[in-house]
């Protein structure tokens, strides 16, 4: 394609429709100047877009008889004119009197109307008399004037009656003024045909396209200026999940495609469910002031909808009840276990979840639980915190399963390499277990831990079959896939980190 | 979780063979004491005991009783004895009956001890008052010269200011109320008997003070140090079982050094046997199926490789038939209430790496909650409308959730111990939460668009817990021309979403502007608010902009969704 000059553009374009025109048509069409014109011309001759010809035109124009004949018409016209307002006849005497012409006018227009047959003129009792019978009707020459009063007229756009005119006026003194001009022309090609259809040649360039251009056509013949791909822009911030939440999502979603439902239950408990039916003594230290946020007012909830399980579990705990253990020894108190405290473990869900009508045995079980504990809040240590644990529970449910269990979580969940298993201990689970899980990159890390159930947890609230109860670590693990080695970050309230924090 | 010091040759030698010095081997052999390795600097090795019920391993004494077994270079029970009365009597005062009743007592004779000895002899002790013995209350211990004493023993009181004496490593005497009033000890523990008008004293026949329990010993009688060899023990507490096995426990731990345990009678003048020996170190029987420990563990194991892991765990047989097995249970472990925590030793002993382990094969759906899944829409939507999530502690403060939202302070579910003054109360709402997030972020681009879905918690007596926890949305708008329009396009997008038609009340509420808030109606119930935020609360905020926002009540939403 070849580069077309501006001016070159414009040209083809105005010949676009007509194919043909003259220099004077282009600056008149595109304002162009006729140099400018002319040199433009050149150039797309010389690429065989347009031919040029020169022609020579014959111009006629007014001269200053003829402009003044503009004005008063042809004398013998003003003749005829006076004679059919005397009637139609008038003598030479008279005429000279009355018609205002001048003398020599008046030769001049006798003579042309009596060529034109407008008149008769003869001689009555010695004096020369005129008669004109009707105004006829406009001759050519008349019609010619009028073709000039607008300006030079082309000789050869003159038609045959017309050019008569013309010879008429000219045997005139200063009527008619010819001359000539050299026309050029120039014509498109249709190579040049082929080069306008082409041409999205700039006329104006612009930095955006906007719905004006689209919807008037300019869109064809601007030049949408080219993208400066380094250039910066401005950042967005989409709407966005909270990181640490939303890994909290994947990981529910993955428990409960291991066919795990959620549990649910309230932040304030009873100190019955999140410690006594966990067989947690009463004095034991981690229900202290240290570990645990008691409620400052009221004191108490209220415990009568568990009516014969708290009999059972403070039996339990003082000698063992029914279960076949000896129990804890010391005297229960009631009062005590109806205290109000924030949930420190999520386990009391289980037990909720244990006691509730709507248990299903067997049962697989998990939630994502926030738990409260007395702490100061630094760099690895909240005051609160989600405790993801859970149940399972069926009727030949063994330590075997128990183990099957912690290993698909590391798996599933921690994408662990290997898993290693430690004994542990919970107040409320024997055996225990605790799951260490090895992954490259990262080393070995406690995930998680668990353990079945003791008898005097599940025989007073009215559980025979056993449960395997189970609990994760995944602050950690989130921290070590975020990279984060401040575990307030989870809860960070710092937006910068949040929006160019990527998707984990 | 009990971190244990000892000095690793120490351990060896109680232990009896090489240990290897790795982190990682040592890891496995402490394995069997549910313990790992803390910290190994030079000689000392600090390990950490998973087990807050087992203080049987709360010292290097205990942890190598263990190992031997584990390793095999000793199998079965270890038999502790009473070599023989020591013909002491401890005499206790009636009034003690109603401050702290109980007191028990053993006599170990010949004990090798030196510094290391000494050390862990302490650090058990500390470990013993502050878990099992509940930070003195349940039970405390004390250590004494037995040679330097004369018996019988007086378990008696004291009024206050009746009594002097020197208190360990301290210079001069002091009365028992001078030491609860000044000595660092009596300041820890006075609260335990504090408010009696006769406190608990020890003394001997000659009337010199053994120790004020629990708060100190005499510095005279009750310091322990390489050249003593016959060390009484004494535990003073509430509950007696309890004593008893703390008792059981030290003088065990003596007896590994080499102490022959000789028994104390305690003579009470209130309870239900009015002469006691002690201590107590004699094994209980209880039966073992193995058909139990083969259905508890998933295994199936012979009568005879229990018996054998049994033994291994430190248990003796007295009878073993075919489904039966008469289990010996030293009297270290003190944490043995069920068949099931012999059932774990066997598992322990078996290896829980020699299990496999087996996914259970239970045919369950998984499901989240509905709660779940209408608030995981709710967070959709309004991530969709370009807001970023923002996850804030549910704990606060009033000044917090009224001060300084200009709001009259109101009852919120608050704690009696918090740690720290920043958090002392569960939030009620969550505006506030955003507001201080906003706060933290002054210095980032605007404009700034935030939500969060969370829990907020109110009084409700009709509640067993006397309280309500209700799911709430909240959100914040952020900008120079933020304004009640956008907000409240904001509301309408969210609603359409979820299908729930809405509508608008004007009311009032101090956090909002006069006049640009108002409630949002579903049906007849208050749903939530909406507004602009009032200038004086934004400037409580050192905020600089208008925000607009809203907070809904999502459970009553939930209720009204179709889905």
């Amino acid at each position: 394609m070849v580069e077309l000059h501006s001016l070159e553009v414009k040209i083809l374009q105005a010949l676009k429709s007509e194919r043909r025109l003259s220099i004077d048509d282009l600056e008149e069409k595109t304002k162009i100047s006729i140099d400018s014109i002319s040199r433009a011309s050149l150039w797309l001759a010389s690429k065989n877009l347009v031919s040029i010809e020169e022609r020579e035109e014959r111009y006629v124009r007014l001269g200053s008889e003829g402009e003044r004949f503009l004005e008063t018409g042809l004398p013998e016209r003003a003749l005829v004119g006076f004679i059919l307002k005397a009637e139609g006849k008038t003598s030479y005497d008279q005429l000279t009197r009355l018609s205002g012409f001048k003398n020599e006018e008046i030769d001049i227009a006798i003579g042309w109307a009596k060529k034109k047959g407008w008149l008769r003129v003869f001689k009555e009792r010695g004096k020369t008399v005129l008669e004109s019978k009707k105004p006829f009707e406009v001759g050519s020459d008349e019609r010619v004037l009028e073709l000039l009063s607008g300006g030079p007229v082309l000789l050869r756009n003159l038609s045959p009656a017309l050019l008569e005119g013309l010879n008429l006026l000219k045997r005139r003194p200063d009527v008619i003024v010819s001359s000539r001009k050299i026309e050029r022309f120039v014509t498109l090609t249709d190579k040049g045909l082929g080069a306008v259809e082409k041409i999205r040649a700039p006329v104006k360039e612009v930095s955006q396209l906007t719905p004006e251009l689209i919807q008037s056509g300019d869109w064809r013949v601007v030049k949408l200026r080219k993208y400066d791909l380094t250039a910066p822009v401005l950042r967005i911030w989409p709407g966005k999940k909270q990181p640490y939440r939303r890994f909290l999502d994947v990981l529910k979603e993955r428990l409960v495609s291991l066919g795990f439902k959620e549990m649910e239950g309230p932040l304030v408990e009873l100190m019955f469910l999140n410690c006594d039916a966990l067989f947690m003594p009463q004095d034991h230290p981690a229900r202290e002031i240290h570990d645990i946020y008691f409620v400052k007012a009221p004191l108490h909830g209220d415990l009568s909808a568990y009516g014969q399980i708290v009999k059972k579990v403070k039996a339990a705990h003082e000698n063992g009840w029914k279960t076949g253990s000896s129990g804890w020894g010391y005297e229960f108190s009631v009062l005590e276990a109806s205290r109000l405290i924030l949930r420190s473990q999520g386990t009391a869900l289980s037990v909720r979840t244990l006691i509730s009508k709507d248990l299903d045995i067997p049962g697989k079980y998990f939630s994502i639980a926030r738990c409260y504990r007395p702490d100061v809040v630094d760099k690895s240590h909240l005051t609160e915190f989600n405790q993801v644990e859970g149940i399972i529970l069926g009727k030949e449910l063994t330590f075997r399963n128990l183990l099957g269990v912690l290993e698909k979580f590391a798996v599933e969940i921690a994408e662990a390499d290997k898993v290693v298993f430690r004994p542990d201990y919970f107040p409320f689970t024997e055996p225990s277990v605790e799951l260490s899980a090895y992954k490259e990159g990262y080393g070995w890390v406690e995930f998680g831990g668990a353990g079945i159930f003791r008898p005097e947890v599940t025989l007073p609230l009215g559980i025979s079959v056993p449960v395997i109860a189970w609990g994760l670590g995944v602050d950690r693990l989130f921290m070590m896939k975020a990279e984060i080695d401040d575990i307030r970050t989870l809860f960070t309230q710092d937006l910068e980190w949040l929006r160019k924090k990527r998707i984990v | 979780m009990p971190t244990i010091e000892a000095s690793f040759g120490d351990l060896e030698r109680l232990v009896g063979v090489k240990l290897p010095k790795e982190a990682g081997k040592l890891d496995d052999l402490l394995y069997y004491v549910k313990g790992q390795v803390e910290s190994f600097e030079g000689e000392m090795l600090k390990v950490e005991i998973k087990d807050g019920n087992r203080p049987d391993l709360w010292n290097v004494e205990g942890i190598a009783r263990c190992l031997r077994l584990a390793i095999g270079v000793e199998g079965g029970l270890r038999s502790y004895a009473i070599e023989d009365s020591s013909k002491i009597k401890v005499l206790v005062d009636s009034r003690l009956e109603k401050i702290r009743p109980y007191i028990a007592c053993s006599i170990l004779k010949n004990v090798k001890l030196d510094d290391d000895v000494i050390r862990g002899l302490m650090h058990l002790q500390d470990k013993l008052d502050q878990t099992y013995g509940r930070n003195r209350r349940r039970a405390s211990i004390g250590l004494y010269n037995f040679d330097l004493i004369e018996p019988p023993l007086r378990y008696t009181v004291a009024r206050p200011t009746e009594v002097s004496f020197v208190p360990l490593d301290a210079a001069e005497e002091m009365t028992l109320e001078e030491i609860l009033r000044k000595h660092p000890k009596g300041l820890q523990y006075g609260g335990i008997i504090g408010k009696h008008r006769y406190l608990p004293i020890l003394m001997d026949k000659k009337n010199r003070v053994l120790s004020f329990p629990p708060i100190i010993n005499s510095n005279d009688l009750g310091k322990i140090t390489e050249n003593v060899e016959n060390v009484l023990v004494e535990v003073t507490g509430t509950i007696f079982q309890n004593l008893l096995n703390t008792l059981t426990i030290v003088s065990l731990s003596l007896a590994d050094r080499g102490g022959q345990i000789y028994s104390v009678e305690v003579d009470y003048p209130y309870g239900k046997e009015k002469r006691v020996i002690t201590p107590k170190i004699e094994s209980k029987l209880m039966v073992l199926r193995p058909s139990y420990v083969n259905e508890v563990l998933g295994l199936n194991l012979k009568t005879e490789t229990v018996a054998e892991l049994l033994k291994k765990a430190g248990y003796g047989i007295a009878g073993s038939r075919r489904d039966e097995i008469t289990v010996i249970v030293p009297c270290s472990r003190i944490d043995i209430m069920h068949s099931v925590d012999i059932v774990e030793d066997v598992a322990i002993m078996f290896g829980y790496n020699s299990i496999k382990p087996e996914w259970p094969r239970l045919a369950t759906v998984g499901s989240v909650s509905e709660r779940e899944v209408f608030s995981n829409l709710v967070r959709e939507v309004m991530v969709g409308l370009g807001f970023q999530e923002v996850l804030c502690f549910s704990m606060s403060t009033p000044q917090i959730l009224f001060d300084m939202m200009n709001l009259e302070r109101s009852p919120v579910i608050e704690v009696s111990n918090p740690r720290t003054l920043t958090y002392t109360c569960l939030r009620n709402w969550l505006m506030p939460s955003l507001m201080e997030f906003l706060g933290h972020n002054t210095h980032m681009e605007y404009p700034q668009k935030v939500f969060e879905v969370g829990e907020c918690v109110v009084f409700d007596e009709k509640n067993e817990t006397k309280s309500q926890e209700i799911r709430k949305l909240a959100c914040l708008i952020v900008h120079s021309n933020s304004n009640f329009s956008e907000i409240k396009a904001t509301l309408d997008s969210l609603f359409l979403n979820l299908g729930i038609e809405y509508r608008l009340e004007e009311t009032d509420h101090r956090s909002f502007i006069d006049g640009r808030v108002a409630k949002v109606l579903i049906g007849n119930r208050e749903a939530g608010i909406v507004g602009e935020i009032d200038p004086a609360v934004i400037q409580e905020w050192k905020l600089r902009n208008p925000i607009a926002g809203f907070e809904i009540n999502l459970d009553i939403l939930l209720q009204k969704a179709k889905f």
